[in-house]
């Protein structure tokens, strides 16, 4: 705006060429301030600054670097479908943990991965019954399922890590196929490709925004609420499960106590990436944004040698400033400080 | 739109102070030290409880030893537990010291259990290229891509307070710490000697669930008095998850379910835990004293109950000798190029009434 | 403060609106279901265990039951202030815990006993206000936002204590604190106990817990009846950190240590209990009774599996299923009605 007013010196030749770049300008504005990615941006920008000054090793290894932001925001992406249906899926260390011990028990690979994946799937199935069929908060139904489904894999494996039975494969699948990509991170693309497409171009993904942001206004609409549930929750539990495959061929073994910083890890990319937590709102591409934001920075904080506890200040910080300065928050600030000075005010000719 | 812009701007700086504060910590002396925490105050409000544990915040003069400019060597160390735990607590300094005085610059990250993250810190370490790797497991079973990893860079891997697998080793240059299977072992063969061949029975009280320390302990216990003394009878077992309180109710539950008139013997995998059962005996009016106890560690809890003699018996371990020797065997690796693998098992000194006023099993947290 | 007179006569008619609102809920079918259900839960596991599990109903069985409950239990109560008020959880009830324990046993060793307690005091309301303004001022979601005072606070914890273990004195006020009996009854028992009833009256019986109750059930009509509803929050958030410190203190006593591990997972195992108690995650309906309730029974529960030998998977698998088996009576009990 400032722009166009002061510059003197605008050629009329020159002014539809302006005009159109204003037009740009203010179409880019427009798209940004639909997006929801703003503070995941701001704080990429912010790692990526800090670390090429103090941690360049973060860009020149950079497949070090795609393999924690694969290992951190896999099973984000899953969570990412839930959340946007306003639910939450509490479950997913758990099913990635339980996967990985049902994957490493069988003796052979194929069967031990596709039983590991459809144990993802049933999991996503039996927590959306829970919440649409019988009417549970999801909270509750999937807390329960972290409960059952973390026993389960202490009960299975016999409270002890199972080896796969090919370690071979194991390790030969942890090394680079195309260029520097290991299969994870290529996994994690294909993952983070389907679900943008699914989310934003398919119209069974973008009933999901409907479901999250209205629900009765979606059933009144003709969308089926029941259905898509399920289907947010199988994929939740789907990408769980496929993580927990993916780090057990990596590990070579699969861990019953695996996932404990999961949970904690893919809320936290999916928030700072901007997906509110009642749903309706967010992308994956956020999420994604996100979850490479917490992955650099960890890698660079571990290669500074920060220990785990500062940087779990550090990112606790960083969490608690992305839920407050989400936009909503501010203005719940705003509306009560004003409030707070209109009570005030009011009190003073009064009393 | 104009307090959205507004709070970009502030969360960009707000975030770039904080960076920049956290990554200040790596110098470790005051200053930064205070604008870390100033920097994290800010919207923490001081979650400054924390402020009143300073007074032993001199004690943990923590970070590289060495400064990195004259350190001879670069080693990254990959350990599942540090400060969050009281073992890890007491390892780090002498393992700090150490490294200073070999002029060994040390890189420490902490997976704290997680396979997954330690692979992670793996792939950081063998990128950033040091002189060498020493390695804690978090989950043994899990760690041979790393070595394979770490091999293939050329990155020589010492092991550290628990060994790998024995399939693994050819992929390590050596290994220092206890023999957690062998610690088990021992202070099953004390539980053996003290019960002289008369018929038992004991309870069993374990470390977390699934942890490998917890799992090796238990086995070389189990297996050993399987083997020495079958007339010691296990009559129910449960884990203690390393703390003294739910180890306590553990016990006592489990005096409930099996008799406490068919108990002759109590085995807990560590001091702490130990404790928390003597409690539970001495709650419901047994004497310790009368039951062969047994456990291992190296806390202050443990030696003034064999010396009170409620504990009969246990195996010590010493973190610092653990930390010290971590850094010493990779510092010979590093310098001497020994051919074959090295280990060096630390002592299995057991503990009785005997000798628990030595000082080479003084109690270190 | 000042305004409550001002505000109080202008907005009594909606007030008086949530109130009603809340007592036609307390008389329906689902509410005396799920009451009924978690005492008829609990009933029938206590007499299949005094038939079937041998030992059971000894004294010190039922002490090991109660030393087991007292913790969380103190803690769960707390909580259930955050609980009803609408806000899901405080994980940060980890993190608190731990420091209560930490400062209750480090800070007398080194000054004494009253400055610990004050100071743990202070920590308390620090977490409090703090937890209470991200949620009640700036309406974030508490999951996060005690998620995030969770990962602060256990990081600072442990980088300024350096993560010792800390043990008390062997002949100090806290191991005596944590030994003394009166009866056959422990200390803890009873003070657990004497917190439940306390803060059950301070949720039925006052103005503060009604403001708690009617925000849980309905914001936007509690806001509108003058109510300065983040300052219910603050409230419903510092009532939980008292309570989560008090479970630290509890916890600290019991076995005179301390350790920043100590309390891992109290955030997920206090809401089980909570949830199993049958109140409600949505806010608005549930009691202080009802958590003492949950967490006795799932305290038995876990009793009756450790008596019988079955191990840790099997009693986590137990849980798990007890909290979705406990909400889908409650659910399906609303189901039927609603049909």
């Amino acid at each position: 705006m400032s722009q166009t007013q002061t510059d003197p010196r605008p050629p009329s030749e020159e002014q539809a060429d302006l005009s159109t770049s204003d037009g740009l300008v203010a179409r880019v504005r427009l798209i940004l301030s639909r997006r929801t990615e703003g503070r995941a941006v701001a704080l990429l920008m912010v790692v990526w600054v800090f670390t090429l000054l103090f941690e360049p090793l973060v860009w020149t290894s950079y497949e070090v670097t795609l393999g924690r932001i694969a290992l951190v925001g896999l099973v984000a992406l899953g969570l990412t479908a839930v959340i946007l249906m306003g639910e939450l899926d509490l479950a997913v260390a758990s099913t990635l943990a339980v996967s990985g011990v049902i994957m490493a028990s069988f003796d052979s690979l194929a069967v031990g991965v596709l039983a590991a994946l459809a144990t993802g799937l049933i999991v996503g199935a039996v927590n959306a019954f829970f919440v649409v069929v019988v009417g549970i908060n999801s909270f509750i139904a999937t807390l329960g399922m972290l409960f059952f489904l973390r026993g389960a894999a202490f009960v299975i494996s016999g409270e002890a890590p199972v080896r796969i039975a090919d370690v071979d494969a194991g390790i030969a699948f942890g090394q680079p196929v195309i260029g520097p990509l290991t299969p994870r991170m290529l996994l994690f693309i294909v993952a983070f490709v389907a679900l943008y497409i699914f989310l934003s171009h398919v119209r069974v993904g973008r009933e999901f925004y409907a479901v999250g942001g209205n629900r009765q206004a979606a059933r009144d609409a003709g969308i089926p609420v029941v259905r898509r549930v399920f289907t947010g929750f199988m994929i939740s539990g789907f990408i769980s499960a496929l993580a927990g495959v993916i780090n057990t061929l990596e590990r070579t073994a699969a861990d019953p106590t695996a996932g404990s910083t999961v949970l904690l890890a893919s809320f936290a990319a999916a928030i700072i990436g901007g997906v509110l937590l009642n749903g309706g709102r967010g992308s994956v591409f956020g999420t994604l944004i996100g979850a490479s934001a917490l992955g650099m920075l960890q890698v660079a904080l571990t290669l500074s040698g920060v220990q785990v506890d500062v940087q779990n200040i550090v990112i606790g910080s960083v969490l608690l400033l992305a839920v407050i300065t989400d936009p909503s928050s501010l203005r719940a600030a705003a509306v009560t400080a004003r409030g707070l000075f209109r009570s005030r005010s009011e009190r003073q000719p009064t009393g | 739109m104009r307090t959205r812009r507004l709070t970009g701007l502030v969360g960009l700086l707000t975030a770039g102070a904080l960076f920049l504060a956290a990554c200040g910590d790596d110098g470790s002396n005051d200053t930064t030290t205070d604008a870390n925490e100033d920097a994290a105050g800010e919207d923490a409000a001081g979650d400054d409880g924390a402020d009143g544990g300073a007074d032993d915040g001199a004690e943990d003069a923590e970070e590289a030893g060495a400064d990195p400019d004259d350190a001879e060597f670069m080693v990254y160390a990959l350990l599942p537990q540090g400060n969050d735990q009281p073992y890890g607590t007491t390892y780090l300094p002498p393992m700090e010291e150490a490294a200073a005085e070999l002029g060994i610059s040390l890189t420490i990250t902490n997976s704290q259990y997680d396979a997954d993250t330690q692979a992670s810190d793996c792939e950081v370490a063998v990128a950033a290229q040091p002189d060498g790797i020493i390695l804690w497991p978090a989950v043994g079973d899990t760690v041979r891509p790393c070595l394979q990893a770490a091999n293939d860079a050329g990155i020589p891997v010492t092991v550290t307070n628990s060994d790998v697998n024995p399939e693994d080793e050819e992929l390590t240059r050596g290994y220092s710490g206890p023999d957690t299977y062998g610690q088990g072992a021992a202070s099953a063969e004390l539980m053996c000697e003290f019960a002289d061949g008369e018929d038992i029975g004991i309870i069993m009280i374990n470390g977390l669930t699934g942890n490998s320390t917890a799992i090796n302990r238990e086995n070389g216990f189990e297996d050993t008095i399987d083997e020495q003394c079958s007339n010691v009878e296990i009559l129910a077992r449960q884990p203690g998850n390393w703390n003294a309180d739910e180890s306590q109710i553990a016990a006592s539950e489990m005096i409930t379910a099996v008799g406490a008139a068919n108990i002759q013997g109590v085995y807990a995998a560590d001091d702490t835990m130990v404790a928390g059962a003597i409690d539970a005996l001495r709650a419901r009016d047994i004497d310790p004293a009368d039951l062969i106890i047994t456990s291992i560690g190296n806390t202050f809890l443990g030696n003034p109950l064999v010396i009170d003699g409620s504990l009969d018996g246990k195996v010590f371990q010493s973190s610092s000798w653990d930390g010290e020797n971590a850094v010493t065997l990779m510092h010979e690796v590093l310098t001497q190029d020994p051919g074959e693998r090295i280990v060096r098992f630390m002592p299995d000194v057991k503990v009785t009434i005997d000798n628990a006023e030595d000082p080479d099993v003084e109690p270190e947290w | 403060m000042t305004p409550k007179t001002a505000s109080g006569t202008r907005t009594l008619p909606p007030a008086a609106q949530v109130e009603q609102e809340l007592e036609t809920r307390a008389f329906k079918l689902s509410e005396w279901m799920a009451q009924q259900g978690i005492f008829l839960f609990t009933a029938v596991l206590v007499l299949f265990a005094v038939v079937f599990i041998d030992g059971f109903a000894s004294l010190p069985n039922l002490t090991d039951v109660f030393n087991r409950a007292a913790p969380i239990g103190i803690v769960a109560a707390g909580m259930t202030f955050v609980v009803i008020s609408g806000n899901y959880l405080d994980l940060s009830v980890v993190a608190q815990v731990a420091t209560a324990a930490v400062v209750l046993i480090a800070v007398t060793n080194a000054v004494g006993l009253v400055p610990a307690i004050l100071f743990a005091i202070a920590i308390a309301l620090v977490y409090g206000i703090v937890n209470g303004i991200a949620v009640g001022v700036f309406k974030a979601n508490a999951v996060i936002v005690t998620l995030s005072t969770t990962f602060i606070g256990l990081g600072l914890l442990r980088w300024l204590t350096g993560g010792s273990i800390y043990f008390g004195e062997s002949d100090g006020p806290i191991r005596t604190f944590g030994t003394t009996r009166i009866g056959p009854l422990p200390l803890a028992m009873i003070l657990f106990i004497v917190v439940t009833v306390l803060l059950s009256l301070v949720l039925t019986r006052t103005n503060f817990g009604f403001m708690v109750r009617a925000y849980g059930s309905n914001r936007e009509a509690t806001r509108l009846a003058g109510v300065n509803t983040p300052l219910v929050v603050i409230g419903a958030f510092t009532m939980s950190a008292l309570g989560a410190m008090l479970g630290g203190f509890v916890l600290a006593a019991f076995s005179n240590t301390a350790v920043s591990s100590m309390s891992d997972g109290y955030d997920f195992r206090a809401l089980a209990a909570i949830i199993v108690g049958g109140t409600s995650v949505f806010g608005g309906r549930g009691s202080v009774m009802r958590t003492l309730l949950g967490v006795v029974f799932v305290s038995v529960l876990t009793n009756i599996m450790v008596l019988s030998g079955l191990g840790f998977g099997f009693q986590q698998m137990a849980i798990g299923l007890l909290i979705v088996l406990a909400v889908s009576v409650d659910a399906l009990a609303r189901k039927t009605r609603a049909a």
